[in-house]
């Protein structure tokens, strides 16, 4: 039987505004064991008082009722015992003055908190983390570039072995088919011999590193710490291709009608004639406990037709990687053998349309440029031109040394402008027409050739390049968000992607430079070792490193409804043939997505689940009388939003004494079946505070948020079905610097709850 | 607007940039310069299209802009210029290039600018002269050569004024024969460069001789005299003395030398009207005129040098041989005149005749070198204060196609 022990924190305001002793009788009538308070909690003496507890009187449940749960304490981490922090200073004290006097409102605010974690704290039980036993401390390398290169050789040094798998017969890729790079150090005016050979040699001398060139990843399945990888010669089709699940439109016939089951798995097998079903084990494959996805990008080459006012198809007008192809192998030369000693360099083909750059165009791309016309002043000193039109020329960082030692040059010629025409001038040369220019009006320059910045197309946009055996299917999901970049949310964390265990690095990820990528690969390298421990030592991979819970299933009941496994953000569940999920502890990131997806509610953590926030909301206290006091119930993910809530908490703004806030890892844990807890306790409205999404997505967990915003869609028509106003539940998307906004959105809430009454069923 | 066919010429940056310009390529077209340029106007405001022209090598929008002209390095964009391109600096090196651009025979040039080149044409002077003398001795005058016996020293007796003015007046014919053509391509670039308006047959107004020194160069010499452009320059202002000094010097040695050479060498020596003008003795006003105009000289010189060295020493603007070849060899003028007439008042015969030499040689060089060296500024610049004056009216319709007769008055 665990005993509670509830500790009140009564500095920093909270002792004046609230009535101690009321809370402390509360919580002893709530079952705390021991309730003591403290105007210096988190001091040593508090901590000690704490502690004596834990450790005198057998406290293994502990409640810090004091600031926010997101300051993080460690001294209060007692082995064994677990610690519950509620708000009583941000979301009480902080938010809600005193208002003449009278402090009813916040009292009961807090009262309700006390309740909600006593409710808590009762259901709670410590998790056990799912360790692996002596995972592969070996990672795969898809890809033998700069980046793959450089994430293999910091591997070697921090003692881990490492494979790289190469498509081409030679490691390098681009960088070791260049004739000059741009520095990868100072100075940073004057272009260097390709690192990539040295890079090579490295590689080949080092006994950690394992090379396999020509060579291709088949598939990838099961989970970090034990990848089992299937590798093929490459281009070749091998049995262990993964198999592709139906596309959505493909699970419909020609007259728009879903299939049946049967008819479905057909279609699929059809599909995949030849290959292994995915959960199917390859004997053969090499075990890998994470993978470095380098695979790079491809130079985008516009179709014959396009870019027709450029001339493009005109053997003088190239793209920026067929320049780097003449330029390596000698003097800069046109298709005709003749001199090119005027180039113009076109950056941007949307002519007048000032924000329309080639596709893929990025920083990589004008500082490309700026090296290109840099070779053609190296290889003509004397007459060279260079011209470079421009509507954005991006150098970022230290390359705008680079750009100006550039512009230092006699032959080079920069300017803003819009390239309106590209055409044979009848002397053998083109003749460009620049538009809008810094030189004052409109230009014509006569030039033997054109070079147009295309774009870096990210190997990942149109092949899964990796190849999971995996339920959702081998490639990464919704890339299409990143243009096809293999990347989840670069802001937060770099080298995520949608599967733990797999580390982007390098052009798939963004367009970027060698030295950015030989960075990258570093940075993907320690990402790979940190799952390699992770999943050792049974925790989560960012964002919840601290967490040692995984989801627990309860299959009696599972129905195979196939919702968990469709929507896990991470592509963790598995299935079996009659569709009950695997889960895969660790693919996942505890999100609790499948716990919110659940119909029904068999999907679980031991401190997060449907049965204990459920208590939560019914132990919120709700007047079945007084008008003047409707409760509401705000989820708020404790990504952003909550974070949110605290900066304004402690930027004195405050909002409604009236909705209880309870904070979920994502509002895609949200399970409709506490909506309708709360509807029937008679709570008159329900507030999902989450991250934005769509195209510019802040969801930590990907799609959590947005699965959130479909599942209210439902709510509102079950809401309208019973007669209850579809107003009352509500979603709102806030990011963390809408401080200076989130408590407005709560008061307009609560103001349009209050002006449709109470709830109808209040009281039955 | 039109489109322009542009076609960079790669020399004319190269010239510039070499030259002292070297910061062109820096700029970024903010504008800061032509904000805080003292001497900049609403209606064409500079350096910053010079600025962008330059590093475009487009050397014919150069050459037509007057503008160039009426900058006088005062350094205030180069001190304000966020990318350190040192517009200042550049507009001296587009003006040192424009004169040798209107500039014929071009070696005269390239040897005016540099030191050695200099140093050459004084040794070449110096032979020159003694070549001159010696023939007029050993045929003429019959004097001992190079140093006549007689005393006191009389530099006649080395060399009379005729030969000097055989050696002088040819140079001169030839000086302004360069100055001429210089001036009047000059005058043709800026009339297209400024837009002025063509005649039906497709040519620029051009001021009768009477309006254009009554109406715009006596105008222009007024306000070059006054210096009030010059006074304006923020960082540079303290330079405005010590070049007024040396515009003064020139004016009183150029009359002086003027009334000499009428006096003595053509009523006296050619014509024989009159006796002996010089030596003139220490009283005479022309002799104390002369005195004063050579200290003005040595000390103009000397301010000038100060000022530069101190505005280079901060950065202000950059000094380029052609500036220091400039100083020098006035400097070398003026100390040789003041030094052959003191070693002549003290019978030093070995010092007076030598400097004398030197005095005829540097003051040789400094007038061949007029069209071809930093010089040039003195004809250049008078010629834009001129046309500014010009373009105005012709702009204004005052002026040009005969309607500055109506109007002219009004100067």
């Amino acid at each position: 039987m665990a005993k509670v022990g509830l500790y009140i924190y009564t500095g920093d305001g909270i002792g004046e505004a609230l009535d101690i002793a009321a809370l402390t009788n509360l919580a002893q009538k709530e079952g705390a064991a021991i309730v003591k308070t403290h105007d210096d909690l988190y001091s040593p003496a508090g901590i000690q008082m704490v502690k004596d507890d834990v450790e005198k009187e057998g406290v293994d449940r502990v409640v810090i009722a004091g600031a926010s749960p997101r300051y993080e304490y460690k001294d209060f981490d007692f082995p064994g015992v677990y610690i519950e922090k509620t708000s009583l200073r941000e979301l009480v004290v902080w938010s809600h003055p005193s208002d003449n006097g009278n402090n009813e409102h916040v009292q009961e605010l807090a009262e309700d908190y006390i309740r909600m974690s006593m409710a808590k704290i009762k259901k709670v039980a410590m998790p056990v983390p799912e360790k692996m036993e002596a995972p592969s401390q070996k990672v795969l390398i898809v890809g033998g570039g700069i980046a793959g290169m450089s994430a293999a050789l910091e591997l070697a040094e921090a003692g881990f072995e490492s494979t790289i798998v190469e498509k081409e017969n030679e490691l390098g890729s681009f960088a070791a088919k260049i004739r000059k790079q741009t520095p990868i150090g100072p100075d940073y005016t004057t272009l260097i011999d390709p690192i990539a050979p040295g890079l090579i040699a490295k590689i080949n001398a080092n006994s950690k590193i394992t090379v396999k060139t020509g060579t291709e990843l088949a598939r990838i399945a099961n989970v970090p710490g034990n990848y089992r990888a299937s590798f093929k010669s490459a281009g070749v089709k091998s049995e262990w291709d993964a198999p592709i699940p139906l596309t959505p439109e493909e699970k419909f016939d020609a007259n728009g009608k879903e299939l049946s089951a049967e008819d479905q798995k057909k279609k699929y097998n059809a599909k995949n004639e030849g290959r292994q079903d995915y959960m199917q084990v390859d004997s053969n494959a090499e075990i890998f406990g994470a993978v470095v996805l380098a695979s790079g990008w491809k130079p985008f080459v516009p179709a014959e037709g396009e870019y027709a006012h450029l001339a493009w198809g005109n053997p003088n007008v190239v793209t920026n990687h067929q320049f780097e192809d003449i330029a390596k192998k000698g003097k800069i030369v046109r298709a005709d053998g003749k001199e090119a000693k005027s180039v113009a360099f076109v950056m941007s083909p949307g002519a007048k349309k000032d924000d329309f750059d080639f596709p893929y165009a990025s920083a990589v791309t004008s500082i490309s440029a700026l090296k290109h016309a840099k070779y053609v002043r190296e290889d003509y000193p004397q007459d060279g031109k260079s011209y470079i039109f421009y509507q954005h020329m991006r150098t970022p960082g230290k390359y705008e040394y680079f750009y100006k030692s550039l512009q230092n040059d006699e032959g080079m010629f920069l300017t803003k402008g819009a390239v309106t025409e590209v055409k044979d001038n009848g002397q053998g040369g083109l003749s460009v027409k620049v538009e809008d220019t810094l030189i004052g009006g409109d230009m014509t320059v006569d030039v033997d050739m054109v070079v147009l910045a295309t774009g870096m197309i990210p190997t990942t946009k149109e092949e899964a390049v990796i190849n999971f055996a995996y339920r959702q299917g081998p490639a990464f999901r919704d890339l299409e968000l990143f243009q096809g970049y293999c990347d989840s949310n670069f802001i937060c964390f770099p080298y995520e992607t949608r599967r733990t265990g797999v580390y982007a690095a390098g052009g798939v990820r963004r367009a970027m430079t060698i030295e950015d990528e030989m960075e990258d690969g570093t940075g993907a390298a320690l990402k790979a070792i940190q799952v390699l421990k992770a999943v050792e030592v049974g925790h989560a991979v960012h964002p919840r490193t601290w967490d040692y819970d995984w989801p627990d299933f309860y299959f009696q009941r599972c129905t195979q409804c196939k919702r968990c496994t469709e929507e896990c953000p991470f592509g963790a569940l598995d299935d079996d043939e009659k569709g009950t999920p695997k889960p895969n502890p660790a693919r996942c990131r505890r999100c609790g997505t499948c716990m919110g997806a659940c119909p029904e509610r068999i999907i679980g953590f031991k401190d997060y689940n449907i049965d204990i926030v459920g208590s939560m909301i019914k132990n919120i206290e709700v007047p079945d009388d007084d008008e003047e006091k409707l409760r509401m119930v705000v989820f708020v993910c404790e990504n952003d939003a909550y974070p949110a809530l605290d900066i304004a908490a402690s930027q004195g703004k405050s909002w409604s004494p009236l909705p209880r806030i309870i904070p979920v890892r994502c509002l895609g844990s949200v399970n409709v079946s506490w909506i309708k807890d709360a509807m029937s306790s008679g709570m008159d409205g329900v507030l999902l505070l989450g991250c934005k999404y769509g195209d510019d997505y802040q969801c930590h967990f990907a799609k959590g948020s947005e699965l959130a915003g479909k599942r209210m869609d439902n709510v509102a028509e079950s809401l309208k079905s019973l007669g209850v106003e579809k107003e009352r539940v509500k979603l709102e998307q806030v990011s963390i610097d809408d401080y200076d906004k989130v408590s407005q959105i709560i008061n307009d809430f609560v103001e349009e709850v209050v002006g449709m009454g109470p709830n109808p069923f209040k009281g039955f | 607007m039109q489109t322009q066919s542009i076609q960079p010429d790669l020399s004319f940056i190269r010239n510039v940039m070499q030259s002292g310009g070297d910061t062109v390529k820096r700029c970024y077209q903010c504008a800061t310069c032509s904000v805080v340029c003292p001497l900049s106007t609403d209606e064409s405001p500079f350096p910053r299209k010079e600025m962008l022209w330059t590093q475009w090598g487009l050397a014919g929008k150069v050459a037509g802009d007057v503008d160039v002209w009426l900058c006088h390095q005062c350094g205030d964009c180069t001190t304000y210029c966020p990318r350190d391109a040192r517009p200042g600096d550049v507009l001296s090196a587009i003006r040192l290039n424009a004169i040798r651009y209107y500039a014929e025979p071009k070696f005269l040039a390239d040897m005016f600018s540099s030191p050695m080149g200099v140093i050459g044409a004084v040794f070449l002077g110096i032979i020159l002269v003694l070549a001159v003398a010696g023939v007029w001795a050993a045929l003429v005058s019959h004097h001992a050569f190079p140093f006549p016996e007689e005393t006191p020293i009389e530099f006649h007796n080395f060399m009379s004024v005729i030969p000097i003015d055989v050696l002088f007046l040819s140079t001169v014919v030839f000086v302004l024969y360069v100055l001429y053509n210089g001036v009047k391509n000059f005058w043709m670039d800026i009339s297209a460069g400024a837009n002025l308006p063509k005649s039906y047959s497709g040519t620029y107004p051009v001021p009768p001789i009477g309006t254009l020194v009554t109406g715009y160069i006596i105008p222009a010499v007024q306000e070059i005299i006054a210096h009030s452009r010059f006074k304006k320059c923020g960082q540079t202002a303290d330079r405005a003395t010590g070049h007024l000094y040396l515009v003064l010097s020139f004016i009183i040695l150029f009359i002086v030398t003027n009334f000499v050479f009428i006096a003595e060498d053509l009523f006296h020596a050619a014509l024989h009207i009159i006796g002996p003008v010089t030596p003139m003795p220490q009283w005479h006003p022309v002799k104390l005129a002369a005195n004063i105009g050579g200290i003005m000289l040595i000390v103009g010189v000397f301010m000038i040098k100060g000022v530069r060295d101190r505005l280079t020493e901060k950065g202000t603007l950059k000094s380029s041989d052609q500036d220091w070849i400039l100083i020098w060899l006035i400097f070398a003028v003026g100390a040789t005149g003041l030094g052959s007439e003191i070693f002549r008042l003290t019978q030093v015969k070995q010092l007076a005749y030598p400097v004398y030499i030197l005095h005829l040689a540097c003051v040789w060089v400094l007038f061949l070198s007029l069209p071809f060296s930093k010089f040039g500024h003195l004809v250049y610049r008078s010629t834009a204060y001129v046309f500014e004056k010009w373009a105005a009216d012709v702009k204004s319709g005052k002026a040009g196609f005969g309607l500055e007769k109506s109007v002219g008055s009004e100067h």
